[in-house]
């Protein structure tokens, strides 16, 4: 029976193989067709009508919604004007909508029926004008990406290097020179003379006034939110400011129990810590946070949920950090730009002139705009007479044109983007019937880039289950289901248009965080303690190296070798304890290093909040005890080795500084393996009782692997964290272990036998999966959330499996 | 000299619940909290964690160590009370209809669980708890991307605007189901203590009667039951009790219905034919599979069981008194924690469970659980670190008693094997 159900299942997967394999070379084919047609020349002569229409058909229905929208915006100014004398009843916001919709299409269906297309008279002259409007475009856009590209290059590196605005810009009126005098100091690259018209006034200059003005804004908040904090903290039932019934206390009863429990809340300190100057400010502050108080007993005793600042620490929902979002508001146009697109614009006002021949209204907009907009009149208040707005319709007039330029551009410059975009434009702009010949010879081609990614889909899917048998002994299962999704991850990625090369790039930039973590369970299984979860151990003495870096405001590669040699002296006593435990609790590690590892994490929860740190910038402010949660480490040593020898390719960086730690990591680690311990250590890992025969001591081989492990999660996580620019405590190491083991399980390693090669691999994979699952997943579905869940799946699945393999069947 | 090392024994299998009567007293102590309001929280805590803790047992004796994964029949309990109220079915009909979806949920789920653990055997309690964080992923991808737009729910319970189901659910007012179970009936504490005084006083005299029970038993039994009551008619001790500090005592008749029913249901089980197979299974599969005992199909029913049992004593969870909000995404993330860590707490190990330690560990773990933040930011003048007291408590527990555990069966292995040593040598001469 199970003879027959193996063969049947054996051939059912080899004629879904040779099926696939087949659709695959049909699909390829179509593309391989579709790519042919794409460079005939009636398909080329077809593609030119093709814009030509689409021009004119932008043009007239662009002027139509452009014309709708303004209808929509002056009802609504009407509206609003309307509302604040309080003339007529308040609406809902659907009330509103409703009859901005009703205005909007009344406008448009009275529009459609006046525009009229006209044939083109002088075709040739009007493909002229178009090519000329389209060169113009290219040449445009493509300076204002370069020129986009820099800016976006140039606030990034302002960001990173710039840990606090307010130094930049000490007082509201500083200069402008001095401004841009310690920008240029910061980021050196701003000082070239290419980059001198984004120090302007609305540039650059401004965004450092605005950010040091948030800044601030933000650390007054902060420090106020921290007050309430350390109140909540010492508060232990809010319903002790509340009367019997639950109704909180009077103002002046809650300020004086205040100051009985919470230490800290004496009016000097307060002030000097807040600085706070005038009397009314302190007034103000005291009123604030009786009322927050307040709001605590109310949520209390109505069972409601407290406000997020007096919540414990646990239920805080985590930010996310280390993505630098990049703001346009500071753009300024270089010269250059601002002649080309000057040139854009004579270019435009030559092809308005065909325009106006092919749709005669646009001469007559005028004419046209008040009959369809009532709004356009005014009413005289002294003789009740309507009136023509002259200033309001000039300004309209100039938008519409705006509008029909800007539609203009969209279509235009899609041209050199590829094929099938161009096709995609022409078509949704109503440009289909135009075409002559066949239809679907211009379809295929359109779709020959996508046939080609599906098509080679397909087909590695097809020789994934011809080859099933010989990959699946070689792989696993899950590392070749794995290594086909990343397949498939690239191609769809491509498919979406994300840049593959910029996406490996973050893989690399990821690799670099996590490899010297994954590195470190190798040793763990080697030694035959498996995965050791408890590596959790190692990071946070890693973590306290940081902290005593911090402490004492270390900055550079010092301040990381600071931290890595504490964080290596704390690791090897502790290792050395618990690689003792682990000897006593042979076959039953991986469970009890998980709930040691836990149980530590937790443990030095407390121990953050007790640990004798000082430094105001690491510790809580009002209590002045007690590290925060996150550090950044931005002025001290974010992304040094990242950026050490980094140099671009192609647009990617490569991190080499980072990578070559990692490389150099992995060979000491390749050359430990080769030598006389690591060989010993590798066999009580696959043969504990072989290796007891043979005179090797496994209790001290197995201490060696497992305080090898601490010590090189120790330095892992100041890799990592330098690499990510953020030290976390508290609760944020509890899930590196699981992360670790997955990504080296990934890479082919299994909870007896581990390889250097495993662990690159493994990382690689591993991230690679998720930065390239979390873009498609981002740009195919609105809303984050599939790529973490997507994250839980593959990491805890296998390390299940793995699980299976090391337990399968084994009795007793 | 024997007695002493019985003594020494029992200390050493017992010590992390000595450890925690300790604690307790001395965190009462320090906290200075009223015991009135200690008494009435843990008996609240007791009313909504006995179950899910109950839950634990029969894999325990399947040899199956701590089924973390009931996480996962949570879960499914989770899914059936979201789809009851998107139905908008209140009360105890809801209730009820949120455990019959829950029952074919939870089964589906528990025999998963078993097919895989029986994969991994040996090393079932991480294979758990990973399973269960596996399983979160899966109810991340079923609430945030399945329900709400491939699954219709009403528009109750999913956000506007975007796929997914609602970051907390309310579960009182027109919904309904807040109490639903605790407000059916209920009593002092003291008259339930009365009550459940004389079932257990008639009980044994019956049986001693049948002569089902030995006269020592029932004397014990009965001298126990006085003592009891006498103690309870102190005036310091029933004024705790009694409600006279301010805080109500009461128990919900038909919760403790239910809790005491599994007791009952987890001691009879374990005298039919089934029961005794868990327990051959959980001594020795090689045994048991020799004397024709289908150890796998065993397995995967005892987590069966446990898993449909979680998922009901999640229900119970939800709807008690003082919770009113359903966390749709966090609900079920700590209960394999605190629930495995409560009947360690209870002198149960990785193949020893009864309902008392299940009942004990609940009630001392939860007693720990009140006064650790207070006492805590007594000491070190923080409440912050109160909680993350907590959390150490529960993993640090959890990790005791693993590592308990190992140490005595690594030494009765050693003890095993120098036995056989010196019987080989014994045979040699």
């Amino acid at each position: 029976m199970t003879e027959k159900n193996r063969r049947s299942k054996k051939s059912a997967r080899g004629i879904a193989s040779i099926v696939m394999i087949a659709l695959a070379v049909i699909i390829l084919a179509g593309s391989v067709f579709g790519f042919i047609q794409q460079g005939t020349q009636q398909t080329r002569g077809n593609m030119l009508d093709m814009r030509d229409q689409a021009v004119v058909y932008a043009s007239s229905r662009g002027l139509i919604s452009s014309i709708a929208r303004q209808a929509r915006s002056e009802k609504m100014a009407e509206h609003s004007k309307s509302q604040s004398k309080a003339q007529t009843r308040t609406m809902t916001t659907e009330e509103l909508r409703a009859e901005l919709d009703k205005a909007e299409e009344a406008t448009r269906a009275e529009a459609e029926k006046l525009f009229t297309i006209s044939d083109v008279p002088d075709k040739a002259a009007f493909r002229e004008a178009v090519d000329q409007m389209s060169a113009a475009v290219s040449e445009s856009t493509g300076l204002r990406d370069q020129e986009m590209a820099v800016y976006d290059d140039l606030y990034k590196q302002l960001v990173e290097s710039i840990p606090r605005w307010q130094d930049i810009v000490p007082e509201k009126n500083t200069g402008k020179q001095e401004i841009i005098d310690a920008l240029i100091k910061a980021v050196p690259d701003l000082g070239q003379e290419e980059n001198s018209h984004l120090l302007s006034v609305d540039g650059f200059v401004k965004m450092a006034k605005d950010m040091a003005e948030k800044e601030k804004e933000q650390e007054e908040t902060e420090q106020k939110e921290h007050v309430l904090q350390g109140v909540a903290a010492v508060v232990s039932n809010w319903l002790d400011f509340a009367d019997g019934e639950g109704n909180p206390l009077e103002d002046d009863t809650i300020w004086e129990k205040l100051q009985a429990n919470v230490p800290d809340l004496a009016e000097d300190v307060i002030r000097e810590k807040l600085k706070i100057a005038d009397d009314a400010a302190y007034d103000q502050w005291k009123k604030d946070l009786v009322g927050g108080v307040k709001d605590c007993v109310n949520a209390t005793s109505q069972g409601s949920g407290l406000p997020s600042w007096a919540a414990p620490e646990e239920e805080k929902e985590e930010t996310e950090l280390g993505e630098i979002r990049i703001l346009h508001d500071y753009f300024v146009n270089s010269a250059e730009l601002d002649r080309e697109e000057a040139e854009q614009k004579k270019a435009y006002e030559a092809l308005e002139q065909h325009l106006k021949v092919i749709i005669p209204q646009l001469d007559h907009l005028e004419e046209i705009l008040p009959e369809m907009i009532p709004q356009l009149y005014k009413v005289n208040s002294r003789t009740g007479e309507l009136k023509l707005d002259q200033a309001k319709l000039s300004e309209m007039h100039e938008k519409i044109r705006d509008d029909l330029n800007k539609n203009i551009e969209t279509i235009l410059a899609t041209q050199g983007k590829g094929f099938d975009t161009e096709y995609q434009m022409y078509a949704d702009n109503g440009a289909k019937d135009v075409v002559q010949g066949s239809l679907w010879q211009l379809e295929l081609a359109s779709l020959a880039k996508y046939l080609l990614l599906i098509g080679i889909a397909v087909l590695l899917m097809g020789l994934m289950l011809l080859f099933w048998k010989p990959l699946t002994a070689r792989l696993g299962v899950p590392r070749t289901i794995i290594i086909l999704f990343f397949c498939l991850l690239c191609l769809l990625a491509e498919g979406y248009r994300i840049s593959v090369g910029m996406m490996l790039g973050n893989v690399l930039e990821r690799m670099t965080m996590y490899g010297i973590l994954v590195l470190a369970m190798m040793p763990g299984i080697q030694c035959g303690i498996g995965l050791n979860m408890g590596m959790t151990i190692g990071c946070i003495s890693g973590l306290l190296g940081i902290m005593v870096a911090l402490q004492y405001n270390m900055t550079g590669f010092e301040a990381m070798a600071v931290a890595c040699g504490c964080g290596i002296v704390v690791a090897l006593p502790l290792g050395w304890a618990y690689a003792k435990l682990l000897n006593r609790m042979k076959g039953n590690e991986m469970t009890i290093s998980t709930y040691v590892g836990f149980s530590f994490v937790s443990l030095m929860c407390i121990g953050w909040m007790l640990l004798p740190f000082d430094n105001p910038k690491i510790v809580w402010l009002l209590s002045g005890k007690g590290l925060r949660v996150t550090h950044g480490l931005l002025g001290s040593f974010a992304h040094i080795l990242d950026n050490a020898l980094s140099f671009k390719v192609l647009g990617i960086k490569i991190p080499t500084g980072g990578l070559l730690f990692l490389g150099v990591c992995c060979l000491l680690m390749w050359v430990f393996t080769r030598s006389k311990t690591g060989i010993a250590m590798k066999a009580v890992g696959s043969n504990p009782r072989f290796a007891e025969a043979s005179g090797i001591s496994v209790n001290r081989m197995r201490t060696i692997g497992t305080v090898l492990s601490t010590v090189i999660a120790a330095v892992g996580i100041v890799i990592y964290s330098q690499a990510f620019g953020y030290a976390q405590l508290y609760t944020a190491p509890k899930q590196l272990g699981f992360i670790a083991s997955s990504a080296i399980l990934i890479g082919g390693a299994s909870v007896t036998k581990a390889k250097v090669s495993h662990v690159l691999l493994g990382v690689f994979l591993f991230e690679g999966v998720l930065v390239f699952g979390q873009q498609i997943a981002n740009s195919a579905i609105a809303g984050g959330g599939l790529s973490e869940v997507m994250r839980i799946l593959i990491s805890n699945g296998i390390i299940l499996y793995a699980l299976t393999q090391s337990g399968g069947g084994r009795h007793e | 000299m024997n007695n002493q090392n019985k003594v020494l024994a029992h200390l050493q299998k017992y010590i992390v619940t000595y450890l925690f009567v300790a604690l307790s007293v001395l965190f009462i102590i320090i906290s200075g909290m009223d015991m009135n309001y200690v008494a009435s929280q843990l008996l609240l805590r007791l009313n909504r964690n006995a179950f899910i803790v109950l839950a634990l047992i029969i894999p325990i004796i399947a040899g199956m160590g701590i089924n973390f994964a009931i996480t996962i029949g949570a879960m499914a309990a989770q899914i059936g009370l979201l789809l009851t109220i998107s139905w908008g079915v209140t009360g105890v009909p809801g209730i009820l209809l949120a455990a019959a979806i829950t029952l074919p949920l939870a089964s589906l789920f528990g025999f998963l669980i078993g097919k895989l653990l029986n994969k991994m055997k040996g090393q079932e309690t991480i294979g758990s708890l990973i399973l269960g964080y596996f399983a979160n992923g899966a109810y991340q991808l079923l609430f945030l991307f399945i329900f709400g737009s491939i699954i219709p729910l009403s528009s109750k319970v999913t956000i506007v605007g975007a796929s997914g189901v609602q970051n907390t659910l309310n579960l009182t007012g027109e919904v309904g189901l807040y109490k639903a179970i605790d407000s059916i009936a209920s009593i002092p504490f003291m008259m339930a203590l009365q009550l459940f005084v004389a079932v257990m006083v008639t009980v044994s005299m019956i049986q001693y009667k049948q002569k089902k029970m030995p006269l020592d038993r029932m004397v014990t039994i009965l001298c126990g039951s006085v003592a009891v009551m006498a103690v309870f008619q102190i005036t310091p001790v029933a004024d705790i009790f009694n409600g006279n500090h301010g805080w109500e005592i009461k128990l919900p008749l038909v919760t403790w219905i239910l809790i005491i029913g599994l007791c009952l249901f987890n001691s009879t089980i374990m005298k039919t034919r089934l029961g005794q197979k868990f327990r051959a299974v959980g001594q020795s599969q090689t045994v048991a599979n020799a004397s024709g005992i289908n150890v796998n199909r065993t397995r995967i029913i005892a987590i069966m069981i446990s898993t449909v049992l979680a998922g009901w004593g999640q229900i119970i969870f939800m709807q008690s008194d003082g919770i009113g909000t359903f966390q749709t995404y966090a609900a079920h993330e700590q209960v394999g924690l605190y629930a495995g860590a409560a009947i360690l707490v209870g002198g149960a190990s990785i193949d020893r469970a009864t309902n008392y330690h299940a009942l004990i560990g609940a009630l001392l773990f939860h007693s720990l659980f009140i006064t650790a933040q207070t006492a805590a930011s007594k000491i070190f003048g923080d409440s912050a670190v109160g909680e993350y007291f907590r959390a150490f408590l529960s993993y640090g527990v959890i990790a005791l008693a693993l590592v308990m555990y190992a140490w005595r069966s690594a030494k009765q292995k050693k003890a095993a094997q120098t036995d056989l040593v010196l019987a080989a040598r014994m045979a040699k001469q």
